[in-house]
């Protein structure tokens, strides 16, 4: 009990040392913890919606995915006969039954062919109103639509592009363009987290969405009073045969459920991980402070020791105070966490993601993970310095230096970090040497866990030489406050390589990434330079297929002098060998495509592929399945029947872009799926007459005004969109990362304050003999200067070892060019410079305030 | 009697006057209303140049408070301190800091060294902090005068609790200040070691022609100086001139007896 008094005593007395490993911890609990209420909440918000909006039972068309989704390769929803519903109506059990038509794969302009379609990812859906929908939806103002010519909008997307009654609307779908005027505004009865939707009479949507009159793409069910939702559907599917899907409320539902919780997932995981990252540099922080104060008390635990505390208790006595100190960071930090959650949620809001604070979920796992975790983290993290302290002897009460100036770094710590740098770098070398790229990403991963774990147990003895360097560097103009705050950086290694290392975590990822990224745009921009030969690529950036009319409006513009289609689909393979391969993706592309994009053959040549009945395979299929030039491939179409083409020529592995894919002429494939199941093109391609290109540039983009989903860019465009897209993902990841470094930031400002406390005296002796406060405060920014340099230029070091290997490694899937973003690695130098001198502002400040007398008088 | 002011103002030391450090009426209080605690009382005080002068007193008179006050380091609640003719009661810290760069040397009782500088590093600290270049002869004769020649690149804690206090001793007197203060700079070593340290004093007074104030409680330290005042209170009750350890002791005893017995 003792024990636990003194701990307690011993947290609440340094309560001020302990906040910065408090705040450590709390960001970090606080960033998993929102991110479990966040993506809970997001569940939650899904739920209630597919509960709303799935009908008792649902029957849809055979092709329709499991939740319903209405899209196909020929850009139509797959539909099913009119004549379904009275098959239903005929079911026991079924009290009402409702024909259905809606579609995703529509854009919606505004008058101004303005795209209304949300900018978040969310769905843009068109389709009849009906009692189903009159569920979920109230009409707010104006009417339901009730011919042609009406159209009724959701409110949020009223708002957001200030839509009106009478507005003229758009609706671009595969069978062309539908205008109306708005004839109501429903608002959602549950959150909408971000859907467009549009309703149109059912009649009208037939006609705009599918082109046919009596059809449906579904049939909304609803159970006659006692009928259960499995026993309706066990009817209606008697009724029906097994022509047709059929699904309850709750399949629906969970079916929808699926296809969001993928994307959920991988956000959850990503934010979890970056949460991790900051965990791992929080227990540098932790290790640094416990360290500290075991070395501040050594004459007191020696006490504790010479009277008869065994060391054990010294030991358990530091643990109580780490385990208090993981409650308080932990406890705050899954309060902090449920705030970050809505912070976020208010920021997806700014994005299109309308989510709604009713639904904020907290699960009971998520304060106990956050307490779990930070505790467990904490605790573990004290272990060395309470090992430490358990270690210390009686006869340190007796000794007179308060703090005994920390050992050097031993040899045995010498031979573990080299041993494990040596074998991350061997690792890393492997990795860059692989020809498998599955091979290599594990030595890749092996060598990074290794060099960072390497660099960390070897960072002290690092410390030495590095700080040395700059000191010789940076530090000599500033004379003997240099020299001092040099020599401070240097006094105790372990602690300036703890914290040097946590800076260092941060820095390697984002110096890694950075390589890894701008490599990415620079392989890229030079396989565009080389293969590319078309002028104009026209492409959606949702990737929606492109409509016949959009390629018509393409190919009907001046100055080209040729439009290639390029269309995707898949089929069955049967190989000579005799296998089948199932959905095997094929492109089907028109003739001056070889010439758009010069793709390399190991054998014939591949304008021959285009020809009739004829196709090309890449060089490992040909070599897994014994396929020479003149093989035939029986190939049966996905919507069509069986051909046999003959192999004409054999594409080189070493292709980029578009690696990996098997061509076909766009006739071939006509020749064998009938024109309405035809897939729309998913690229569009166009080369301008010799010297127009400006002008095709310019009547291109003016034939697209009507198609605002789709882009037109040269190749200059392209590869801006390229870098930007990377870019953009890059900034996102850094901004992750950021939580790690402002924590490895907090470390530094740990440090520093810790070592103000530790070296009073020795402020107090400097500022006796006339160090002034201007001297003493640089002195303070000089050291954590260096610290911030020392740790960013190991982890900018670390980071571009592992993006090169990285690039190495990826050149076998065809990022050929290793390139190292320069101004970002050097701006990244220059803002740790900075970031130390941010560090240092408080403890230097507080070291200037501190009063000569005191601080001499102090033990 | 509150006064020490015996000596003339202007001696024989050329244009200098013969009073390094002068207090004129110094009241220093802690506190305020019932629990005011005044640590000097109305304090006149004159350190004559290239004296070694010893502040004795039983704890709580004020003896070092008086040391800090007149070096710079604490701030008085009235009255005036001097240094030279420059008075240092109500300037900033910035002045003050300079002040004890350019014209203080101290010598603490313990911790008196930068542990991450060697020994001539702290011996020349004040005046690298300062930007100056050391005197190399007079640096050369401090060090050897202190007997520390071999021990310049020792750190602190290579060096014994004598020879730390003799580094500390060389880096007040390097600089040339006007003016030594002592905060019992010899009460942690034994006796051997504190003779050692406070012979050095001694021949700096008498070689260099130092100033030095010393504040202590042993009445052998207090017999090297040239004058001891005795603190009582935070009054000066009594100074003797040319003290004898024995003579220190004696009259130590009689303030004991005196403070029994009022």
């Amino acid at each position: 009990m003792t024990v636990m008094k003194t701990s307690m005593r011993n947290f609440f007395a340094h309560k001020g040392r302990m906040a910065l490993s408090a705040i450590a911890v709390l960001l970090s609990v606080a960033f998993v913890c929102g991110t479990l209420v966040f993506t809970d909440t997001m569940s939650t918000t899904f739920d209630k919606l597919f509960a709303a909006t799935s009908s008792d039972v649902t029957v849809s068309a055979k092709g329709a995915s499991d939740s319903g989704e209405t899209t196909a390769d020929n850009g139509k929803p797959p539909v099913m006969p009119a004549s379904v519903l009275g098959e239903v109506r005929k079911a026991q059990g079924v009290k009402s039954a409702e024909g259905a038509v809606f579609s995703t794969s529509v854009t919606v302009v505004d008058a101004g062919k303005d795209n209304l379609s949300p900018s978040s990812g969310a769905p843009t859906i068109v389709g009849g109103w009906n009692a189903n929908e009159a569920r979920t939806m109230k009409i707010t103002s104006g009417a339901a639509p009730k011919d042609a010519d009406q159209i009724m909008v959701d409110a949020d997307t009223a708002d957001k592009h200030d839509l009106k009654l009478g507005d003229e609307i758009g609706v671009i779908s595969a069978v062309g363009t539908h205008t109306a005027k708005i004839s109501g505004i429903a608002d959602f009865t549950v959150t909408n987290p971000g859907a467009a939707i549009f309703y149109l009479d059912t009649k009208t949507a037939q006609q705009a969405l599918v082109g046919e009159s009596d059809v449906y793409t579904n049939v909304n069910v609803t159970a006659a009073a006692g009928v259960s939702d499995a026993q309706l559907k066990k009817n209606v599917t008697a009724e029906l045969g097994g022509a047709f899907q059929v699904k309850t409320a709750k399949e629906t539902a969970d079916a929808n459920q699926k296809d969001v919780a993928g994307f959920m997932n991988v956000m959850k995981y990503a934010m979890l991980g970056f949460a991790g990252i900051a965990f791992l540099v929080g227990i540098f922080l932790i290790i640094n402070t416990f360290s500290m104060l075991v070395a501040q008390r050594t004459r007191e635990i020696g006490l504790m020791r010479a009277i008869g505390s065994s060391r054990k208790q010294v030991n358990r006595s530091v643990l109580v105070e780490a385990l208090l100190l993981g409650v308080v960071g932990s406890v705050l930090g899954v309060g902090a966490g449920v705030g970050l959650a809505i912070g976020l949620m208010k920021l997806m809001g700014q994005m299109g993601m309308e989510l709604s604070t009713d639904d904020l979920t907290v699960a009971w796992t998520t304060p106990v993970v956050g307490l779990v975790l930070g505790v467990i983290v904490t605790v573990l993290a004290a272990y060395l310095p309470a090992r430490r302290a358990g270690k210390i002897s009686p006869m340190a009460a007796l000794r007179d230096a308060g703090a005994p100036a920390d050992a050097k770094a031993g040899w045995i710590r010498a031979a573990i970090g080299t041993v494990l740098t040596g074998t991350g770098g061997f690792a890393l070398y492997l990795a860059s040497e692989a020809d498998k790229a599955k091979e290599g990403s594990l030595w890749l991963g092996l060598g990074i866990v290794l060099s960072l774990i390497g660099f960390v147990v070897i960072g002290p003895l690092l410390a030495g030489a590095v700080v040395r360097v700059l000191g010789a560097v940076l530090l000599r103009m500033f004379g003997p406050v240099g020299r001092m705050a040099e020599r401070n950086a240097l006094r105790n290694p372990r602690r300036t390589g703890a914290t040097g290392a946590a800076l260092m975590i941060g820095l390697a990822l984002v110096a890694c990434l950075s390589v890894v990224g701008s490599s990415m745009v620079a392989s890229a921009t030079d396989q565009l330079d080389k293969t590319v030969g078309t002028d104009f690529i026209i492409q959606s950036d949702r990737s929606q297929l492109i409509t016949p009319q959009a390629v018509q409006a393409v190919k009907s513009s001046p100055d080209l002098a040729h439009v290639t289609e390029y269309k995707s689909t898949q089929a069955d393979f049967t190989t000579p060998d005799g296998k089948t391969l199932k959905d095997t993706a094929i492109t089907a592309a028109d003739p001056t495509y070889a010439t758009d994009l010069s793709t390399e053959t190991v054998a014939g040549k591949l304008p021959d592929a285009y020809k009739a009945d004829s196709m090309s395979v890449h060089e490992k299929f040909a070599k897994d399945h014994g396929i020479r030039l003149g093989s035939k491939i029986k190939v049966a179409f996905k919507d069509g029947s069986a051909a046999d083409l003959t192999v004409r020529a054999i594409t080189s592995s070493d292709v980029v872009i578009d690696a990996g894919s098997m061509y076909t002429s766009i006739a071939t494939l006509a020749k064998y799926v009938p024109a309405d199941k035809m897939p729309l093109d998913s690229l569009v391609f166009a080369s301008a007459e010799d010297g127009r290109q400006d002008a095709a540039y310019t009547s291109l983009k003016s034939a697209l005004h009507d198609y605002p989903q789709y882009i037109v860019r040269d190749q200059t465009d392209y590869k801006d969109a390229l870098k930007d897209q990377i870019g953009q993902l890059l900034n996102m990841i850094y901004g992750l990362l950021a939580l790690a470094i402002i924590v490895a930031i907090l470390g530094v400002v740990n440090t520093l304050a810790l070592s103000v406390v530790e070296r009073t005296r020795e402020i107090g002796l400097m500022r006796a003999i006339g160090l002034s406060r201007r001297q003493l405060r640089r002195m303070i920014r000089m050291e954590s200067v260096v610290i911030a340099l020392f740790g960013a230029l190991l982890g900018l070091g670390l980071g571009m070892g592992w993006g090169a290997t990285a690039q190495q490694l990826l050149a076998l899937e065809g990022m050929g060019v290793l390139d190292i973003p320069w101004p970002t690695i050097i701006g990244v130098f220059i803002s740790s410079a900075f970031v130390g001198l941010f560090a240092a502002l408080i403890p230097a400040f507080r070291a200037g305030r501190m009063n000569v007398l005191n601080a001499i008088a102090t033990e | 009697m509150t006064s020490a002011v015996t000596i003339p103002r202007h001696g024989g030391t050329g244009g200098r006057t013969a009073v390094a450090a002068r207090a004129r009426q110094v009241v220093k209080a802690y506190g305020s209303g019932e629990t005011r605690v005044v640590a000097l009382d109305h304090v006149d005080v004159d350190i004559a140049r290239g004296q070694f002068t010893a502040i004795m007193g039983p704890s709580g008179s004020g003896k070092s408070t008086l040391m800090h006050c007149l070096a710079g380091l604490d701030t008085v609640t009235g009255g005036q301190i001097y240094l030279d003719e420059t008075e240092i009661t109500g300037l900033k810290d910035k002045k003050l800091t300079r002040l004890r760069r350019d014209r203080i040397g101290f010598i603490f009782q313990a911790f008196n060294l930068l542990p991450t500088l060697n020994a001539i590093e702290n011996i020349t600290l004040p005046m690298d902090i300062a930007g100056r270049k050391p005197d190399k002869q007079w640096l050369t004769r401090v060090v050897e005068t202190v007997g520390l020649a071999d021990r310049l690149k020792h750190r602190p804690t290579q060096l014994s609790g004598g020879q730390q206090q003799r580094v500390a001793v060389a880096r007040a007197l390097a600089a040339r200040p006007e003016i030594i203060f002592g905060d019992e700079p010899t009460g942690n070593l034994d006796s051997r070691a504190g003779a050692e340290v406070l012979g050095f004093l001694r021949r700096s007074v008498d070689e260099l022609g130092q100033t030095i104030v010393m504040v202590t409680h042993d009445p052998v330290a207090a017999s090297y100086a040239d004058r001891v005042l005795y603190l009582a209170d935070g009054r000066i009750v009594d100074e003797m001139y040319k003290p004898t350890a024995e003579a220190v002791l004696d009259r130590m005893k009689d303030f004991d007896a005196r403070g029994r017995t009022s």
